[in-house]
């Protein structure tokens, strides 16, 4: 999860969370180096004593700074492309799952076996037990089994909400009306936290998400005891 | 837990404020070569010339050319060795899951298969 004064991104728990982040690497490591460049060009410029009064214009530079950056945005947009079709990819989920938006908190529907569904509300402050986090945690989590590809369908039953989870790098907008599709495998299990990322309200920033991914016989007693309990 | 992460994370210095040297896969060694290549590459320069501003220069393409090729050299291997992992993670997986059925892969063909409980 984020961590207090946290300026990067967190750790990848998906497959397409890793590539996001190896792009990002690369993006990050071409910005630097035009951000060194264009410092060492202003430096020589403030600090040199030649000056030319009669210049008018030069093709090679022309050449140079119209072709150096055509070529520094296809290097960057060719990972870029991969990535957004790999993130499209159909990929046989084992597992379907609908995200409801409500004012103020999400509700999940399991219903591809057996019909399961229940509301997830964030955990006031004061109500909070040692170590849990502030803001982050709910009274139920989205359980999902770990390396298995799940599809969540998203929507909403009032306003624009948005489910996001950045660890296992998935955004997806929760419209009335319309079902969007998203998808993520969890490489490992563990708990990761996101929070409602479309304005929604008084309590638009307190209606976090939290998806739990569990080896898959526990996926399994996890989801007998909530029927039982239903 | 957290807390460890958190102080491990704040340690990480950031060239020009945006690069995290420590925490991004290749970046250290990139620079590191390229700080060497710069000194060399302006170093050799001056020898040659005794022109102090153009060695400058000749340094900073140094360093931008080798920091840029040591980059991208380890990142192709480092994605090389990702594809690869994923490969024997997921050759893994399946010799788990097929483990003593028709589709394990380690089953050799023509072996007999049984013929159920006697």
């Amino acid at each position: 999860m984020a961590h207090p004064s946290q300026l990067g991104f967190q750790d990848a728990a998906s497959p397409v969370m890793e590539e996001l982040l190896h792009f990002h690497d690369h993006a990050l490591m071409i910005v630097f180096m035009i951000s060194t460049l264009v410092l060492y060009i202003i430096i020589a410029m403030v600090t040199t004593d030649l000056t030319n009064k009669y210049i008018l214009d030069s093709q090679e530079i022309e050449v140079i700074w119209t072709v150096l950056p055509g070529l520094i945005l296809i290097l960057i947009a060719l990972p870029s492309l991969r990535i957004l079709y790999l993130m499209d990819e159909i990929n046989d989920p084992h597992l379907t799952i609908k995200a409801m938006g409500h004012q103020w908190y999400w509700s999940y529907e399991y219903t591809d076996y057996e019909e399961l569904g229940f509301d997830s509300y964030m955990i006031p402050t004061q109500d909070l037990s040692p170590g849990q986090f502030r803001l982050l945690e709910t009274d139920h989590r989205m359980v999902v089994p770990s390396e298995s590809p799940v599809r969540v369908l998203v929507s909403a039953e009032d306003v624009l909400h948005s489910w996001a989870v950045p660890a296992l790098g998935v955004k997806m907008d929760a419209v009335p009306g319309r079902l969007n599709q998203t998808a993520f495998v969890a490489s490992r299990s563990g708990v990761y936290y996101g929070q409602c990322s479309e304005i929604c309200g008084a309590n638009h920033s307190f209606m976090p998400i939290v998806v739990e991914a569990v080896p898959l016989e526990h996926f399994e007693n996890w989801s007998s005891l909530m029927l039982e309990d239903a | 837990m957290a807390g460890e992460e958190e102080a491990s994370r704040k340690k990480g210095f950031r060239l020009l404020g945006i690069l995290d040297v420590q925490n991004i896969p290749c970046s250290r060694d990139a620079i590191l070569h390229g700080a060497g290549g710069s000194l060399g590459a302006g170093l050799l320069h001056f020898l040659a010339t005794s022109r102090v501003r153009r060695s400058f220069d000749v340094g900073f393409a140094g360093f931008m050319l080798t920091t840029l090729g040591s980059w991208f050299y380890c990142r192709i291997n480092n994605a090389k060795l990702r594809v690869q992992q994923r490969m024997i993670q997921e050759g893994i997986k399946n010799k788990l899951v097929y483990e003593g059925t028709v589709a394990d892969p380690t089953n050799k063909p023509g072996a007999d298969t049984p013929s159920g409980p006697t």
